[in-house]
């Protein structure tokens, strides 16, 4: 589904640059949900940025089922980011102009593709995230966690090959925080989706089939849940994040 | 909802308010500057303006002034708009819609912004013209000639803005859709606009380029045709005005950003501070256009008081109350008849005093222009027949003036206004003197000049001198002035009218003579030209009017008529009715700048206050009370309205002054012009008090947007 090989990526700081991604490669299979992991200034939010094609990378390769994204330029890269790829942030944008459900709509609506098929999808997509009842409301009327799934809806709604999410719960309490894992668990399980997230909470990474961690833009440790309890995932998450800083200390 | 129109269309209802904004800058411009061009090219203006004159020009420089106001005001809103709508532009790009789509969309909306605001601004901008003015006309001046007709052609230069409006609002568009970082579009609306530190001696050092430069942009043009003979061209000598607008931006920014002064309590206005200070180029850039605009504003509005102070205070310094003169082969009303037509108004004359006059050439250097490759260049050619001056003897001044002259054969004496100036008018000096009739010449020295209001411009001689050199002059040469004084002046109107009338009525075409017509200059510039500029034929194809005795009543007849008789009842009573149309002119541009700046302040602090909502949400949480609040608001508001208004008050009336000291004759201001000075002040104090009240209704509606109770 997705393959990252050897990307590298650097910003200008003054006269020098300061290299954030040093070779970062990972493969994210079909129908998996799979977190990154890092400490401040390790790369996640730049890695999940070249991925999305937000930013352009300097090197390396980003294959999407075999297409490769960092070639992509103009209507071809629009393109796979409406049909191919969705997306959820941080803080949710959502357009305060448009109502829950025509936000959801919205990605439809940019591609072409919002006829009566789309519109039950996001009614479907309401009724599997909870958020039927205020698809009429606009977001400044709704909760910080329905924002969030209203954003995973919307991000479901053109079938994405890949949702890739943002610290989605980093603006969150842990109810609403628990409510969006909550949805992305019903989208892999209900529509077979594959989802990548860069996160700091290691609550909502144990829901993950794995975690990426990343430590001075590289790869330092990818742990697997396999058949593990969330809590036991967990710990084993919190212990990999504490064996990390005592190498860093 | 299925396509992408419909949700910008969606995304338009719900933000309204930018969208009212931006139409309401781009329309209020628009008027503004319509009625603006509408007036400055009106016929009716223009017929008062003489070409190439300072009037003219300055009309010209405060529109210069108001359009770039305007202009930067427009681009602000614009840049504003497009700051509030980058993050809906970064969400659409961000979930995979195109540039092209987002462009077409975007440039529709703008297509229809845009003309709707220019359309009806400009289709506005006239009848607001017409209808100021004629609120001018009732209740400050009217005569005949204030019939306010528009060229059609002026609409033009409104179109041209219009032009600029549209431009700036799809260029910005444009641009904003065309940024590749979508991170950075989305989170575009809530980066703060930082200023680089400001070194403290910003402050001082701005302050001497805006002397530097507003001496050098006002001496180096006198520099350049007085010194290097040349008439630089004026965009050339206005680039050393430069340093003048480059240290205003810097004592704006070091007010902003530093402040002046050590702050006593540093820590009670640290809000209002810091946020004035991160609203960053913005609120200066404002600011600044802000400061140009009361500078034009004012200086539009000392003409009015100015002109009226310096003229009342002249026609009661005049030695008498009535003074005129007439060629001699005129026949002008005489003693006896005055005493009659006076006492059919019950008016008694206390005193009349007549005096011969006559024509005579004389020498001087004349100003040679020549065309070349930097443009005019001047040199100076002897002639000893320069052009011609009226002549007195020394004992008929002594009869008009009651002071007792003698001067020595051989000597002339040139008089100067009753404070000695106007040498830059009448040169006052001569060496040879020419009868035109018999061609003879006579040396003669010059002496010290003399002083009156009514006989500026004449020259005085030795009593023998004058019966030996005006010896057979025709009387064509020849003319004769009176002086005489009335009982109760002031109450004298109908009689001076009724004399003025008879005047004019009794003159005969030959003397329908523009006020410059000299007889002597005529002959050398047909012989040279083959024809006068100055005949009344061809006033017109020199942008003048020719003098009319039907038009007896307008500024042209009254200002330029070569002898326009002097009553001082007349004169006073009439001066609005004859000066109306510079005085509602000058009126009319100090309002459209003032209410350009209250706008452009009014809206500059909403925006402050939009922008800042979050900032007084937080400091609310954080226990911050309703005065706290309050006093920072106030803060950041009187900022904006002080610091431009203290500026550019203090910069136009210190330019004001120095033009005033530099353009007495000698250099100085003299006790009219310090009246003028005292009566600005006034106007200033009015102006004031409008601005406090502006500033008290932006404070109340900044408060209630930041629910400030």
């Amino acid at each position: 589904m997705l393959t990252v090989q050897n990307l590298h990526k650097a910003y200008p700081m003054g006269k020098t640059t300061c290299e954030v991604l040093k070779g970062i490669s990972l493969e994210v299979g079909d129908g998996e949900f799979v977190a990154v992991m890092g400490p401040s200034g390790s790369g996640k939010t730049t890695l999940l940025n070249c991925i999305s094609c937000y930013l352009p990378a300097d090197a390396g390769s980003i294959r999407l089922n075999g297409g490769e994204l960092t070639r992509l330029r103009g209507d071809a890269l629009a393109a796979v980011r409406n049909r191919r790829l969705g997306f959820v942030f941080q803080d949710f944008l959502l357009l305060d102009g448009l109502t829950v459900r025509e936000n959801i709509l919205l990605p439809a609506i940019i591609g072409g593709t919002a006829d009566a098929q789309a519109e039950a999808r996001a009614d479907r997509l309401c009724a599997i995230f909870g958020i039927a009842a205020i698809a009429q409301k606009y977001p400044a009327e709704i909760s910080g966690g329905e924002k969030q799934r209203t954003a995973v809806a919307r991000a479901l709604i053109n079938e994405p090959l890949l949702i890739l999410a943002d610290e989605p719960t980093g603006n969150l309490d842990s109810k609403s925080a628990r409510a969006v894992i909550r949805s992305f668990e019903q989208a892999k399980a209900a529509l077979g989706a594959t989802i990548f997230m860069v996160t700091h909470d290691s609550y909502a990474a144990s829901f993950c089939d794995r975690v990426v961690i990343l430590r001075d833009g590289v790869v330092w440790r990818t742990l697997g849940r396999e058949r593990r309890e969330r809590a036991a995932f967990q710990d084993a998450l919190l212990d990999s994040i504490r064996e990390m800083g005592r190498e860093g200390a | 909802m299925t396509d992408f129109s419909s949700v910008y269309a969606a995304l338009r209802r719900r933000s309204r308010g930018q969208y009212a904004l931006l139409a309401g800058c781009c329309f209020f411009s628009v008027l503004l500057i319509t009625a603006y061009v509408c007036v400055m090219r009106a016929p009716t203006v223009l017929a008062v303006l003489p070409e190439g004159g300072d009037s003219r020009k300055q009309v010209m420089m405060i529109f210069a002034l108001a359009a770039v106001g305007c202009a930067v005001f427009t681009t602000y809103a614009a840049g504003l708009f497009f700051r509030e709508k980058s993050r809906e532009t970064g969400v659409f790009l961000a979930l995979g819609a195109t540039r092209a789509q987002l462009r077409r969309e975007l440039f529709r909306e703008l297509a229809v912004l845009a003309f709707g605001a220019c359309a009806a601004g400009a289709a506005l901008g006239a009848p607001l013209a017409w209808l100021l003015w004629q609120v001018f006309r009732l209740f400050v001046a009217d005569s005949a000639e204030m019939a306010l007709t528009f060229d059609p052609r002026a609409m033009l230069l409104a179109l041209a803005f219009c032009l600029y409006v549209a431009a700036v609002l799809f260029l910005l568009g444009g641009r904003s859709v065309a940024r590749t970082d979508v991170i950075d579009v989305v989170h575009e609306s809530h980066k703060s606009e930082p200023i680089r530190a400001v070194p403290r001696w910003y402050g001082w050092g701005g302050i001497l380029l805006l002397c530097v430069g507003g001496f050098l942009g006002y001496q180096v043009p006198s520099f350049c045709v007085l010194v290097l003979h040349w008439y630089a061209p004026e965009g050339l000598t206005a680039i050393f005005y430069l340093p003048a607008l480059a240290g205003l931006y810097m004592i704006l920014l070091h007010t902003v950003v530093n402040g002046w002064g050590r702050r006593r309590h540093r820590y009670r206005d640290l809000i209002a501070t810091s946020m004035m200070k991160f609203q960053g180029r913005q609120t200066v850039r404002s600011m600044l256009v802000m400061t140009l605009l009361i500078a034009g504003a004012y200086f539009a509005s000392f003409y009015a008081p100015m002109l009226g102070v310096n003229a009342m205070l002249s026609y009661d310094a005049r030695p008498a109350d009535y003074a005129y003169h007439w060629r001699a082969d005129q026949d002008i009303p005489q003693e006896d008849e005055v005493r009659a037509l006076a006492e059919q108004y019950g008016v008694t004359l206390t005193s009349w005093t007549q005096a011969g006059m006559a024509r005579l050439a004389v020498d001087g250097y004349a100003s040679v222009e020549h065309e070349g490759s930097l443009g005019v260049t001047w040199e100076e050619e002897y002639r000893e027949r320069l052009c011609s001056d009226l002549f007195l003897s020394e004992s008929a001044y002594t009869a008009l003036t009651g002071e007792p002259l003698d001067l020595a054969p051989g000597e002339i004496a040139g008089v100067m206004d009753a404070q000695g100036e106007g040498q830059g008018v009448f040169g006052g000096t001569a060496t040879l003197v020419t009868n035109c009739a018999t061609g003879e010449t006579w040396p003669v020295t010059t002496v010290e000049p003399l002083r009156n209001d009514l006989l500026f411009g004449r020259f005085v001689l030795d009593d023998g001198d004058y019966a030996r050199m005006t010896a057979g002059l025709p009387a064509d040469w020849r003319e004769t002035q009176v002086f005489f004084n009335v009982q109760n002046c002031a109450d004298t109107y109908d009689f001076a009218g009724a004399l003025f009338n008879e005047i004019v009525d009794r003159s005969d075409p030959a003397v329908a003579l523009f006020d410059a017509w000299d007889p002597v200059v005529r002959e050398q510039e047909i012989a040279q030209n083959g024809y006068y500029w100055c005949d009344p034929e061809y006033l017109e194809e020199n942008g003048l009017e020719a003098i009319d005795y039907a038009q007896r009543d307008s500024s042209d007849f009254r200002l330029y008529w070569q002898y326009m008789p002097q009553f001082r009842v007349l004169d006073k009573a009439d001066f609005v009715r004859t000066m109306a149309v510079f005085l509602v002119l000058f009126i009319f541009i100090a309002v459209v700048c003032f209410a350009a700046v209250f706008v452009i302040a009014f809206t500059r602090c909403a925006t402050i206050a939009l922008l800042n909502r979050q900032v007084y949400d937080d400091l609310r949480r954080l226990g911050a009370p309703d005065a706290y609040l309050r006093r920072s608001a106030r803060g950041q508001v009187s900022r904006v309205f002080l610091v431009p208004a203290l500026t550019g008050t203090g910069l136009i009336y210190a330019f004001y002054t120095m033009i005033l000291y530099f353009n007495g004759d000698p250099a100085g201001i003299s006790p009219g012009e310090a009246a003028g000075m005292l009566a600005c002040l006034a106007i200033i104090a009015a102006v004031s008090l409008l601005q406090y009240a502006v500033y008290r209704l932006t404070l109340r509606r900044v408060c209630k947007t930041l629910s400030i109770g």
